[in-house]
């Protein structure tokens, strides 16, 4: 256990349930077991199209993809993402399935034939499965200069993944960093940074059209195993989306509330040239955590902090020894349906009034679609990255700060 | 807000009214004398019958006593068949054999695969097999998502695992030849996040060919029960409050429009097939079900009205509890319905569809699942269910082959008609040792999670927190250990294994040409249509802005638009569903 830092990378999965299909329960259990066994689950959720499940593999650059499908049509299926993977830059990704007992031998062959990797049969011993995993699946990412876009963008991560020691420059120093606005979100687990994120990019996709988004989500690796069930994709409901990329990562024994990688991964995205908006979500953060490096403890990560909290956050002194609540540059009070949040947003906002750097608090419920407070803090997160106002058709809208 | 604190201490109350009144019947001798009365009437009121045998029989059993205590406590516990609190059966006859033949058996089986008429034709061929016409449908996965047939990436799972319903022409088809306004008439639908839509289309349907007349007429079940799919089968389109919105708006329709409708069947099914424990499942069914009754009063529905509409549907797998389940549930149901909701002794009756375990059925040697559904199905009948759908022994692997759906059929005509258990006399177990036992401790540990939830602020609250999810995946990955490890044994699996090898089954699955048909069908309907149904979905976009009854509105809808313009229209209005882990 304690040889974890010599170890190789975690195996990658991507799991998922294909379209019109709501059994999960198999692949929750499968994916609690993979986790135990070291392995890094990127879980997509159930009712998945093809397109969504290639999409993911591309970006999270997983060794495998791993799909249950129990109520049919799985040749098909099956054999679609096998060809949109190749399309798509992730030929080399192979993908395997299990499936209660609808997928049959007599399928497997012609599965077989077209491309997928293996089935698992209903019964096969989950012992079995995983060490078949562990064994087959385990290639180490290394560099392949025929990878292009969000595909070469992806094993850049894995590469500063596997071997996060250099860090890269500083973005600011970079050519086209301007473009990019990078926030980082951060704030205690439950606040729902998760869904306010999603919200944030479903006003993105609309207010730009042509612009495109790139999301890091950290998330704690399991300290015992070193597996980790990345599932922030599952409520990401307007990330399936070409025009964003998603990418999780484990934070595997870092304690910053960051993947050691983020700083490097940052980085790529920003040296990528292709992003408007960057959000880089930390883990649930404590009272003294600093993510980003707001205060100074080396380069700022991030152009701009926005901390998020829930209503429940214990009172008013809480507030007082939360460092994050200084530094941010915009805080949000979400959940702000719940039946605290009228005197957590009076609190909240006499704390930041202490401060006297004129702070608003933007109050706000993502779990609610159209929530105009969640409007409201997109309007001044654009304004503060510099974006214009859409005049439609326009194909940045992100523009430069500094003239 | 949340009501099941006070349900969970309606139900103490209740059991220590019960223990009151049995020590005065032991005191009191008006009382008992009154008890013993009552008991010589009840005797009485018994008729008699003759097994093929000859051996002359009651048909009601009653414990043999003439102890006042004894009658107290098992007139109030338990309640005669057919009275308050209902343990031992909703109604006094069930299943018994009946002189006039008149009666309906309890079996409803669930079908669906191809396109409309191939449903269509195995419905004929299933009915020819029953006495009255009880017809339950499976529909596909596009369908279940509120998906057309001609949505990108659907075509591989298109009449899969069930029958594809794009319109009201697909509707109009899957139920042809068959008199729906029979009294005996019965059709249950499978469907969920878009039951709204499919109900509209069979209403639209049956208006067509049986005139606008025969609303009143139309029996059956539309599943609908979204608190479930949220928590644990996962066919959810549109965020929660617009799906209870629209479930609550067909429910208000259906109350004076459909009058012999059961607009929702609140499901444990799915739950305890997603992994829950028996204990919960009928905890989160019953603790969903109150919920809607505390939303529909919210919005000035009569608990009266709408109670006797609600219907209920659990599993039945091997577990011990399942012996008691259905009991414990329309007991605690009626207690609660009666004692914090204030409904009549019609809206407190708990009315049960059961369907044996299809999580309890294995590929492997799978001719023992003939016995394991065999066995489930005694269990179900010993709670006395209303209905009844008892699983084909191929369906690990298959939508049910016509052999094995005949086979599933016919072990329901052997138990209930063929063999003499049930058929002679009514509560042949009731108030058995370990049934009174198992009843005790399984509505103890109800009550207990009822408590937990209330803690949490309730069903929605709770689920909000995915307190549900949570359970049940923790329930199913213990199951999933037990199977592994071995220490649940499964005959074929983990025990006793034959490596007999894997027989060939035919397979029923959607040839690609019946596919691409039902593709051509939609996009001629679309066609015909396109003029009528931009209007339409305005009108419709026009009652969900206004806050008006969506379903009103839906059934003229469905005349020009199909499944997946109405979903696409609400979508874009109310937003998606944002699934949790």
């Amino acid at each position: 256990m304690s040889a974890r830092s010599h170890a190789p990378a975690p195996v990658r999965i991507l799991t998922a349930v294909p379209l019109c299909d709501g059994h999960d329960s198999a692949v929750t259990t499968i994916n609690l077991e993979l986790a135990s066994h070291g392995i890094e689950v990127i879980y997509l959720g159930y009712h998945q199209p093809v397109s969504a499940i290639v999409r993911a593999a591309v970006q999270e650059d997983v060794n495998v993809v791993g799909l249950s499908s129990y109520n049919g049509g799985h040749i098909v299926f099956f054999r679609e993402v096998v060809a949109q993977l190749r399309q798509r830059g992730g030929g080399d990704i192979p993908v395997f399935g299990g499936g209660g007992g609808t997928i049959t031998p007599a399928d497997e062959r012609v599965m077989k034939r077209q491309g997928t990797d293996r089935i698992f049969f209903a019964g096969t011993p989950l012992a079995e499965i995983m060490a078949t995993i562990k064994r087959d699946y385990a290639r180490p990412g290394r560099p392949n200069a025929r990878f292009t876009g969000d595909r070469a963008l992806a094993r850049a991560i894995t590469l500063a993944e596997s071997n996060p020691s250099p860090l890269k420059p500083p973005a600011s120093h970079l050519k086209r960093a301007s473009r990019a606005f990078v926030l980082g979100v951060a704030g205690p687990g439950g606040a729902g940074k998760s869904t306010l994120i999603d919200e944030l990019v479903s006003r993105f996709l609309r207010r730009c059209p042509g612009g495109r988004i790139a999301i890091l989500a950290n998330d704690p690796s399991h300290p015992d195993s070193g597996g980790a069930i990345l599932g922030d994709r599952v409520s990401a409901i307007y990330a399936q989306d070409d025009r964003v990329f998603f990418r999780s990562l484990a934070t595997r024994g870092s304690l910053t509330g960051l993947s050691a990688a983020a700083p490097a991964a940052i980085g790529i995205l920003r040296e990528a040239g292709e992003f408007d908006l960057v959000l880089v979500e930390s883990v649930g953060v404590g009272q003294e955590s600093d993510p980003f490096r707001t205060f100074g403890r080396g380069p700022p990560l991030v152009d701009a902090t926005l901390f998020v909290l829930p209503p429940h956050y214990g009172g008013r002194i809480q507030l007082q020894k939360i460092a994050l609540l200084a530094g941010a540059d915009f805080v949000a009070l979400n959940k702000c349906d719940h039946p605290m949040a009228h005197t957590a947003r009076a609190e909240i906002q006499a704390r930041l009034d202490q401060d006297g750097k004129g702070r608003r608090l933007y109050p706000t419920t993502a779990a609610r679609h159209f929530d105009p407070g969640v409007d409201a803090l997109f309007d001044a997160l654009a304004q503060r990255g510099g974006l214009a106002p859409s005049t439609g058709g326009d194909k940045a809208c992100w523009m430069e700060v500094t003239a | 807000m949340s009501q099941l604190g006070r349900i969970a201490d309606a139900v103490d109350a209740y059991n220590a009214h019960v223990t009151a009144e049995v020590a005065r019947a032991r005191t009191d001798t008006r009382f008992a004398a009154e008890l013993r009365e009552r008991w010589a009437q009840i005797h009485e009121s018994i008729d008699w019958t003759v097994s093929p045998t000859g051996t002359p029989l009651p048909r009601l059993a009653l414990p043999q006593t003439d102890d006042p205590g004894v009658i107290a406590s098992y007139l109030l516990g338990q309640g005669l068949p057919g009275e308050f609190p209902y343990a031992n059966a909703a109604y006094r006859e069930m299943y018994l054999d009946r002189d006039s033949g008149a009666g309906e058996e309890p079996m409803r089986l669930f079908a669906g695969l191809g396109l409309a008429e191939d449903t269509n034709k195995r419905f004929h061929y299933l009915s020819s097999h029953q006495k009255s016409l009880r017809l339950s449908t499976a529909f596909d996965g596009p369908t279940l998502y509120g998906l057309d047939s001609d949505h990108p990436g659907v075509l591989g799972k298109v009449g899969e695992g069930g029958v594809a319903i794009d319109t009201v022409e697909d509707m109009a088809r899957l139920f042809a030849g068959f008199d729906l306004t029979r009294k005996d008439a019965s059709v249950s639908m499978t469907m969920n996040a878009p039951a709204p839509v499919i109900l509209a289309m069979f209403i639209a349907a049956a208006k067509r060919r049986f005139g606008p007349g025969c609303l009143a007429q139309l029996r059956g079940t539309i599943q609908a029960d979204m608190l479930k799919e949220v928590q644990a089968q996962n066919e959810v389109i549109f965020p929660i409050e617009a799906s209870l919105r629209f479930l609550c708006d067909m429910i208000e329709w259906c109350v004076p429009n459909l009058p012999r409708w059961y607009p929702v069947s609140i499901s444990g099914y799915h739950i305890a097939e997603a992994g829950a424990t028996p204990v919960q499942q009928a905890a989160f069914t019953l603790a969903n079900g109150f919920t809607y009754v505390e939303l529909l009063k919210q919005r000035g529905a009569d608990v009266n009205q709408f109670g006797p509409r609600l219907s209920f549907f659990l599993d039945c797998g091997l577990d011990v509890e399942y012996l008691v389940l259905g009991r414990v549930a329309r007991r605690l149901w009626a207690i609660g319905m009666r004692d914090v909701f204030g409904a009549s002794s019609k809206a407190q009756l708990l009315k049960l569809h059961t369907q044996t375990s299809g999580r309890s059925l294995i590929a492997a040697e799978f001719q023992n699942n003939l016995t394991r559904t065999a066995v489930e199905l005694m269990l179900a009948y010993l709670n006395y269910t209303n209905s009844c759908h008892s699983n084909s022994a191929d369906e690990p692997f298959t939508t049910p082959t016509e052999k094995y759906a005949t086979l599933a059929s016919h072990g329901q005509s052997i138990i209930l008609e063929e063999s003499g258990v049930f058929k002679h006399m009514m509560n042949m177990f009731g108030g058995a040792p370990g049934l009174l036992v198992l009843e005790q401790q399984v509505e103890k540990a109800i009550l207990d999670v009822f408590r937990e939830m209330d803690t949490l602020g309730g069903v929605l609250a709770a689920q909000e927190q995915r307190y549900q999810r949570s359970k049940i995946q923790e329930a199913g990955h213990a199951y999933e250990e037990q199977v592994y490890g071995g220490a649940r044994p499964i005959i074929g699996l983990n025990r006793y294994k034959t490596d007999e090898p894997m027989p060939h089954v035919p397979l029923a699955r959607t040839p690609p040409r019946r596919q691409r048909l039902q593709v051509e069908r939609l996009r001629a309907f679309k066609r015909r249509h396109a003029k009528q149904a931009p209007a339409a979905l305005q009108r419709l976009e026009n009652v969900v802005r206004g806050g008006g009854n969506v379903f009103a509105e839906l059934v003229s809808t469905v005349e020009v638009c199909s499944l997946g313009q109405i979903t696409a229209c609400l979508t874009g209005i109310v937003g998606k569903f944002r699934p949790m882990v």
